[in-house]
């Protein structure tokens, strides 16, 4: 197993291999801050009310609300990296970094629990709101003051002063919008995948936010999070290789690619039948090296089957026709001659005397085209060629007839 | 230390041309670099797309009527202004949400392919829902309706679909173009050219335009799952034309890199549907190659 990543991995081009250890190296240090972050997390459990009156984000991680502030921009550092190096997809570019805040106001486990609920009852309405065919704005209202109802009976069943902000409600109203729109578009299992992102996401910015590292950053000085995050950003921001997800995406063409290589150098190394062991090998090739042929004379007659490009120009001949000939009676008849004695000819190969011959074809009239009404359209785009409009589709036929210079 | 790290992103002297695969990072900042806010949004309307198009002398599928607000439906009747079979499209519409097909009429009643009937206040009712942005997202509140002659494929590709209209997507940096496929309906993408919806993707090859590779849903084929048609080797009709369109409608609506949505029509041959100012990367797994290595041989320096 060990040997064979070895093995494809010495087969990678450099394309592959960058963006997989900067995938790793994103990886990594998300992980070590993660893991800071939940070191730093004093209990998991508790509600927010048990801290009689101290902020939740204060009480559980010490990081004090005013500079709740502080951490956004890390948030926003870790959506970027998510996106543009390893290639999460999550709805909307910052939902994530906001439910990690409602996360830290609410709490580690809480907040997670509010959400799904939240969520899961929006879920649950939304088709029967649809069917009411509100305005965007409307349903929006309504899964707002869903989602209030939910969070009061939360309250009721669980702690008395579940301590709720306005905020995280929206964000819910607006986490379940994203996954209904989503879901019609795509169906419902990128939607859940979509889902899943989001929420690990948030998780892992919560994380990040209350680290050591976040909290130390802040703590030295106020401008030093936003500074470097900023700075952070713009320089990895400009990431233009494959994303980490992108590497498994095209995978098909890199092993469909070797896959067929490696049949094509079977195929040239297998031995004839009946053969079974090639006792050539490790002796030195003693085979003779045929010598370079003289060069054949130029030939005197050229084969048309040969060069079919090259055919020499042919003088048509003209042959009179008699005066009883159909053909002529026709012309002087003034009606159009039949069109079976004339060839299509479409390119230069056609030219040649073996070449299959087409016999021009009318395409069949298919009744008389819709004119555009204008009364009502009042289209500036219709308006300049709808003066001459032919009844009838000028007839279409493959072949032209050339009787004149002017004609060419 | 800038250069360290730059050359670590790769985004040092020859590190961004290396690599045939173009991913999404790479394609968001060639579609930055050369596609303007004013052609993306004229791309994403199909109405102001088509007159561009039009205006360079470069055949689009026809026009019935452009319905832009809500005196112009009052005025419009279908049983008066609708031909026999048409299709009507919201023009900010994505990925074909709101269009409504009709194949044929009898009296003042049309029929859809799967032979429902629309009645004439069916009609009204859904331009009316076009006009009032109901299929445009959630950022446009009017839209234009479009309504244009229905589209009936060159009998050369109707013959290997079951159903529905098959579609060329062809990807071009500027003047030239790189990369093509063919979507393919199935009875299984309900007659959709839509690759989500498990048609068939081909790819072509641009010099002879013939079809190399079909997949479905990452599965490679040879034939059609339902005609049973052989689809390797199939040569499109009118190859060259569908190349020269494709070339010349990015400049005309603006942008830089586009993708071209091309059908075949029976009469008229190839005609430009739409222009897409972010086309997918998609195409790469279906053809099989990288479009990066392709851009890279126009000269292109990715900075």
């Amino acid at each position: 197993m060990i040997a064979r990543v070895g093995q494809i991995w010495a087969n990678t081009t450099p394309q592959v291999r960058r963006p997989f250890y900067i995938g790793l190296a994103v990886a990594a240090v998300l992980a070590v801050l993660v893991g800071l972050g939940v070191a730093n997390t004093e209990t998991f459990l508790a509600l927010p009310s048990s801290f009689d009156g101290v902020a939740s984000s204060q009480a559980i991680w010490g990081l004090k609300p005013s500079n709740m502030l502080m951490v956004l921009p890390l948030g926003s550092f870790l959506v970027v990296l998510a996106r543009s190096f390893i290639g999460l997809k999550a709805f909307g570019l910052f939902t994530p970094m906001l439910i990690a805040l409602a996360f830290l106001q609410i709490g580690p486990v809480m907040g997670p629990v509010v959400l799904c609920s939240s969520v899961l009852v929006g879920m649950i309405v939304t088709p029967t709101l649809l069917k009411l065919r509100m305005t965007r704005v409307g349903f929006l209202g309504v899964l707002i003051s869903l989602i209030v109802l939910v969070l009061v009976g939360l309250q009721m069943v669980l702690d008395t002063q579940l301590q709720v902000d306005a905020f995280p409600v929206i964000v819910c109203a607006l986490c379940v919008e994203r996954w209904w729109k989503q879901w019609g578009k795509d169906g419902a299992k990128p939607a859940a995948k979509m889902a899943l992102n989001t929420f690990v996401l948030a998780l892992m910015i919560e994380f990040v936010m209350v680290s050591d590292f976040a909290l130390s950053l802040i703590e030295w000085s106020p401008l030093l999070m936003p500074a470097t995050t900023a700075i952070a950003i713009a320089i990895l921001g400009r990431y233009r290789g494959l994303r980490l997800s992108e590497i498994g995406r095209f995978a098909p063409i890199w092993l469909e690619r070797r896959r067929r290589a490696k049949a094509a150098a079977a195929e040239a190394a297998a031995l004839p039948e009946g053969i079974e062991e090639d006792r050539r090998q490790g002796l030195p090739d003693t085979r003779r090296v045929p010598e370079p042929e003289p060069e054949p004379e130029p030939e005197t007659v050229a084969e048309p089957e040969r060069q079919p490009e090259r055919v020499a120009y042919r003088k048509p001949q003209l042959t009179a026709l008699h005066r009883s000939h159909g053909m002529v009676l026709a012309a002087l008849g003034g009606r159009a001659p039949p069109l079976e004695g004339m060839w299509v000819i479409g390119s230069p190969s056609e030219l040649r005397p073996d070449a299959r011959r087409r016999v021009p074809q009318t395409v069949p009239d298919i009744g008389p085209r819709p004119r555009p009404r204008l009364v009502a359209s009042g289209g500036r785009a219709v308006a300049e060629w709808a003066e001459e409009w032919p009844e009838q589709r000028p007839p279409i036929h493959n072949a032209w007839v050339i009787r004149r210079v002017e004609d060419v | 230390m800038f250069g360290l790290l730059n050359r670590w992103l790769g985004l040092g002297e020859g590190g961004l041309i290396e690599g045939e695969i173009l991913g999404i990072n790479m394609r968001n900042a060639l579609i930055q670099k050369y596609n303007p806010r004013h052609a993306i949004e004229r791309a994403r309307d199909k109405v102001a797309a088509k007159r561009a198009l039009e205006a360079a002398g470069i055949s689009c599928t026809g026009t019935v009527a452009v319905l832009e607000d809500h005196q112009q439906v009052a005025d419009f009747k279908p049983s008066r202004d609708m031909p026999d079979a048409w299709a009507i499209k919201p023009a900010r519409g994505s990925q074909g949400d709101g269009i409504l097909l009709a194949v044929r009429r009898e009296g003042n009643t049309w029929y859809k392919g799967s032979g429902a009937a629309l009645p004439e206040d069916m009609v009204m009712h859904h331009i009316q829902k076009v006009v009032d942005g109901g299929f445009s997202g959630d950022s446009a509140a009017e839209d234009a309706a479009l309504i244009e002659p229905l589209i009936i494929a060159d009998p050369a590709l109707s013959r290997i679909v079951p159903e529905g209209l098959p579609d060329l997507r062809v990807i071009s940096l500027h003047y030239t173009p790189l990369m093509a496929m063919v979507r393919l309906p199935t009875i299984e993408s309900d007659g959709k050219a839509n690759l989500h919806q498990r048609a068939i993707g081909a790819g072509i090859d641009m010099e002879t335009g013939c079809i190399t590779r079909a997949v479905v849903k990452g599965t490679p084929i040879t034939h059609h799952p339902d005609t049973g048609v052989n689809l390797i080797g199939f040569e499109i009709p009118g190859w060259k034309r569908v190349l020269e369109l494709a070339s010349r409608c990015g400049p005309a609506v603006g942008l830089g890199y586009c993708g071209a949505d091309i059908v075949l029509d029976v009469n008229d041959g190839p005609l430009v549907i739409e222009v897409n100012a972010h086309p997918g990367i998609e195409i790469q797994n279906i053809c099989q190659a990288g479009l990066k290595s392709r851009i890279a041989a126009t000269g292109e320096d990715f900075r």
